[in-house]
This record gives C-alpha cells, sequence and structure tokens, in this order.
C-alpha cells in the first residue's frame, strides 16, 4: 500500500467520528445538557434568593462550591502532563490521548471557573478580583492566595487553550480538504490557510516544543497555587508543607482516571482500535498507579505530620477526620484512591478495559471526596470548640448537590460536542509515526 | 514563479528526488516542499537557519517576568497598606505572579512569533481551492531547475 493511501484511510477513519451523529450520542447530548440546565437554573436560583440556600453553616464556609473548583481544576492537569510532559519524554502512546486530555483540560478549566463565582454569592462583583485601576486607587492584594489563584488559573487556562488549537492547526487543514459547505469554510478559516511547507513546519515544531516546555511547569505550579489557599491558612488540617506535590500527585491522578473514563467509550464509540491500543491503555494504567501510590503516600504522611507534630489541635482534626462525621467519606476515599487502583499491579488487569474504567471511575469519586474531606471535615473542626456538636454539621443542600451535577453535565456536554466538531485524534502525529 | 509540482505517494521516493535535485545541482533556496507532516529529513537536505520563534519565546517569558515584579511592586507602593503583617514588597508571593506572567506572555509571544514566520493567516491560502491531499510536493522555482 502506498504512503498517501495509508494516510488517506487514517484521514477517514479519525475524522468518520465527526459523522452524522446516532440515537445514543443525541441521548447522551440531551441528558448532560437537561444537568447543565437545571445546574444554571440552580445558579440563577441562588443568586435570586442569596446563598442563605446553599447549607453553609458557620464554621464551614467553604464547602462543595469550593470542592467542585480544586476537583475541576485538578481534573484540567492531566491534560498537560499528557500532552505537554509525555511529549518531552518522546512517548509514544501520547499520540493516542493527547487531545481528549487537551479539550478535557480545556473544558475543566471552564467549568472550574464557574465556581469561585458561584461561590461569591454576589457574582457580579468578581471582578473585584481582576487588578485594573480603579477610582479608588486600591490595587488587589498580591499577598494573597485567591489573587494567585486568579494569576494561575487564567494563565493555565489561556496556554491550554492555545496548545489546544495549536495542535490542531494542520489537522484543521485535513478536515478542510474532507469536508463540504459551511464546514469546509469554518475549518479553512481554523486552518489558517495552513498548507504544509517546510517553512511552517520548522516553525510549527519550535512552536510546539516550547508551548510544551511552558506548559510542563504549570503541571506542579497551578495545583500547588491552589492549595496554598489552604496551606496558607492556619487551619488545622490546611496549614501543612506537604500540600503542594500533595495537590499535584492528586490532581495528576484525578486528570489520568477522567482522561481514561472519557477514552474507553470514545474508542468503542467511534471504532478507534487501530489508534488506541491495549498497550496504550497499558502505559495510562501505569501513571494512574504510580499517582495513587503517591496520594497513598500523601495520606499517611499527612497522617503521620498531625501524630509526630505533637499538637492537640491537629491530632483531633485527623481523628475527626478519620472517626467523626464524616468518617464514610475518608474511608470511602482511602478505598478509591488507594486500595482500588492497586489491582492494576497486574498487567492483565491494566489490560483489560473494563476493570481500567471501573477504577477510573472509582478514583473519580475517590477524588472528590477527597477535596470534600479536607475542605469540610478541616473547617467543621478547626480552633472554635463550641462547634464541634453534631447540630452543626454541614451537609450541602439540593441546591449545590444540582449546580454540583451541572457541572458534570456541562463538562460532559462540551466533549460530547467537541467529538462531533474536531478531530478527536491528532491526524498528523498519527501519520508521522505510522 | 514555480513550475510544475512534483508529486510522490511515498516518502522515500519523494526524499529520494529530493536528495538527486540538490546533486544535480538545483540551488537549495528555490526548491520548497509540501509534505502531510512533519518529515525531519527534509531539514537535513534542504538546511534552513534555525526558527527565530525562539527569540520570541524569549523575549516574551522575559517580559513576562519583568511585568510581574514590576506590576506587584509599583502597584503596593502606590498604596503601601500592609495585610496581614507582611512587607509591603514581598518578593515571594510576588515571585508567584511574576512565574505566571512569565509561561503567559512567554506563550503567548512564541504563538505569534509563530504566525509572523510562517507568514500565517494567510488569506490567500485559506480562500484557495490547491490541494495536495496527502501527497509529499516538491516545487521548484521556474527557470532554476
Amino acid at each position: 500500500m502506498a504512503d498517501t493511501e495509508k494516510y488517506a484511510r487514517t484521514d477517514q477513519d479519525i475524522l468518520a467520528a465527526m459523522g452524522k451523529p446516532g440515537r445514543a450520542y443525541l441521548a447522551g447530548l440531551g441528558v448532560t445538557a437537561s444537568l447543565a440546565v437545571i445546574g444554571a437554573l440552580l445558579w440563577a436560583y441562588q443568586i435570586r434568593n442569596g446563598l442563605g440556600v446553599a447549607g453553609y453553616t458557620h464554621p464551614v464556609n467553604w464547602a462543595v462550591y469550593i470542592t467542585n473548583f480544586v476537583f475541576w481544576v485538578g481534573i484540567a492537569h492531566s491534560g498537560t502532563l499528557i500532552s505537554a510532559v509525555l511529549y518531552l519524554f518522546h512517548a509514544r502512546y501520547r499520540t493516542s490521548f493527547n487531545r481528549a486530555a487537551e479539550a478535557m483540560t480545556v473544558f475543566a478549566l471552564m467549568v472550574a471557573g464557574l465556581f469561585p463565582l458561584v461561590h461569591l454569592g454576589r457574582s457580579w462583583v468578581f471582578y473585584y478580583l481582576i487588578p485594573y485601576p480603579t477610582q479608588r486607587l486600591l490595587w488587589v492584594n498580591f499577598r494573597s492566595p485567591l489573587i494567585w489563584d486568579v494569576f494561575a488559573v487564567s494563565t493555565y487556562f489561556t496556554v491550554s487553550a492555545v496548545f489546544f488549537y495549536v495542535g490542531m492547526i494542520p489537522d484543521f487543514a485535513v478536515a478542510r480538504r474532507l469536508t463540504e459547505g459551511v464546514r469546509k469554510r469554518i475549518y479553512s478559516l481554523l486552518s489558517l490557510g495552513w498548507k504544509g511547507t517546510e517553512r511552517e513546519w520548522r516553525h510549527y515544531n519550535k512552536l510546539y516544543l516550547f508551548l510544551a516546555a511552558f506548559a510542563t511547569p504549570l503541571v506542579a505550579s497551578v495545583h500547588s497555587v491552589v492549595s496554598w489557599d489552604f496551606a496558607m491558612s492556619i487551619v488545622p488540617g490546611w496549614h501543612t508543607t506537604i500540600f503542594a506535590p500533595y495537590f499535584v500527585a492528586g490532581a495528576i491522578l484525578s486528570g489520568t482516571a477522567m482522561v481514561i473514563t472519557l477514552v474507553v467509550p470514545m474508542r468503542k464509540a467511534l471504532n478507534l482500535y487501530r489508534y488506541i491500543t491495549d498497550d496504550h491503555f497499558e502505559s495510562i494504567a501505569k501513571i494512574l498507579l504510580f499517582t495513587s501510590l503517591i496520594v497513598t503516600y500523601a495520606y499517611i504522611v499527612e497522617f503521620g505530620l498531625a501524630w509526630y507534630g505533637g499538637n492537640i489541635v491537629e491530632m483531633e482534626s485527623f481523628r475527626y477526620r478519620a472517626f467523626g462525621d464524616y468518617r464514610y467519606f475518608t474511608w470511602t476515599m482511602f478505598f478509591c484512591n488507594s486500595l482500588a487502583p492497586l489491582a492494576l499491579v497486574a498487567r492483565r488487569l491494566r489490560r483489560n478495559t473494563a476493570v481500567l474504567l471501573v477504577v477510573s471511575l472509582l478514583v473519580n469519586v475517590g477524588m472528590w471526596l477527597e477535596r470534600f474531606v479536607i475542605i469540610v471535615t478541616s473547617l467543621a473542626h478547626d480552633f472554635d470548640p463550641y462547634v464541634w456538636g453534631t447540630t452543626t454539621v454541614y451537609a450541602p443542600t439540593y441546591v449545590e448537590v444540582g449546580i454540583s451535577l451541572g457541572s458534570f453535565g456541562l463538562f460532559f456536554m462540551l466533549y460530547l460536542i467537541f467529538l462531533k466538531t474536531l478531530p478527536v485524534l491528532s491526524i498528523t502525529e498519527i501519520k508521522e509515526h505510522q | 514563479m514555480t513550475g510544475e509540482p512534483l508529486i510522490f505517494d511515498d516518502k522515500e521516493i519523494f526524499l529520494e528526488n529530493l536528495r538527486r535535485l540538490v546533486r544535480e545541482g538545483v540551488p537549495k533556496d528555490s526548491i520548497r516542499t509540501i509534505t502531510p507532516f512533519a518529515v525531519p529529513e527534509v531539514q537535513e537536505i534542504l538546511p534552513q537557519p534555525r526558527s527565530k520563534v525562539r527569540l520570541f519565546a524569549l523575549i516574551g517569558a522575559g517580559a513576562g517576568t519583568v511585568t510581574g515584579f514590576a506590576f506587584t511592586i509599583l502597584t503596593s507602593l502606590s498604596w503601601p497598606l500592609i495585610v496581614g503583617g507582611k512587607p509591603i514588597v514581598s518578593l515571594p508571593p510576588f515571585l508567584i505572579i511574576a512565574f505566571a506572567l512569565t509561561i503567559l506572555f512567554g506563550s503567548l509571544s512564541t504563538f505569534l512569533g509563530f504566525l509572523l514566520l510562517s507568514r500565517l493567516p494567510s488569506i490567500r491560502s485559506i480562500r484557495s481551492e490547491e490541494e495536495y491531499g496527502n501527497a509529499f510536493v516538491i516545487l521548484v522555482e521556474e527557470g532554476r531547475r
């Protein structure tokens, strides 16, 4: 078979995913869009009635919304790891996952960015966080971790979006060639008139390398900054130096789990078995297993620090975490994040996509619970023994649950739209390795 | 003005022909190639100066670092208010802002550099119907072959 025939088949296989949607796809889109709309309506209800409709109870004034923020920023991390870090290490299996992971990063950050606004209550004053010259001549407080977050997350979103787009420029040129009508015109514009000349490739390769190099430190820095939202305070359970690496490892664990959750059904639905093989899944399963072990180590260190530090408030905080009102969440978290991934020690199970999917779903649940446990148990049991009674236990209301489910609906809806509008795999990179 | 394009279905045959043209004495600067993906051998056969995209990366990143520190220090000094007992000019937290802006400006400037150096977006190419599909193409300027 001539090279061009082989490449033409790759074009057809990958762009076939962008064909007419089937019933299952439309049903999925309907369900996810409905959840997103319900979430939006509940947010509108909260804006109308005030933050009182959320279950905040003194001293738990950070809860599910901040849990969702940290969770979604964490999900975004694996995108950069797979795209940028694996690119720098020349890992071939990256091409099976990088486009899905980059899309996931951008969508997860879009969803994450909503939660500080939801949590604000008076969402319309969010611009107070942005440094701009005001009439009061007062600038934002650059010493506050909340402002670091604004810079870290907005930088991360911008760089990830540029990386996502740049990776697709040559693929848009392929899509332009194989589509008709309005779609052809849109892809032509998006391809910027890419032709594939030696000059374009020379500068493109350099650009991609530099973007990967710029994005790589973000894998470590962004979730470190998010962790400092907590670690910079003096709340027991939060004020610890291991938070940055602990959060980064957790973010990569949850992001990798989400990539697997998205790519396993995608491979089946779009029949991409030729391009995403069991070997590729085995490689990504190793990342999941490795980061799970780091997270488990962080759990042990966290409890170890509380015990060895001898601070009675800290010790009480961790006793409460394991045996207090939220103990079921804590133990479920240990099971999902530390025990379930151990199944992947067995090579046979790493290559079994059904097992991988179940483990990745458990990790998704576990990582959401981890953020909930860190945020809520620490606040519910801080220096104020007056509120340590069961009457003040925080529980999310239906508004918080609905907005949280809405965020999942929005994320999966955006991902489904991505499947039908953009090339789901990096066509040019696959051809390069054929 | 380029002559008739030489179109190949196979990467190796395309490279052989490219080498042959160079051996036959066709000036390297008169040869253009179009490929469906990056072919590193083309760069070896037709050596080009190193991409200047790296300069955009360096200048952008440097500008980001300077902006980050200048912005945080000057705005803090313009209304010197002690918050949380920390110094007015607190370099450790300002470093975080400078770091974020280094990455942000560096990435955006690299992308801009790529667009400028590759002469994209190209309106003519966007409107053009000329397509070589997955073929490997050699174009030689007329009269120089």
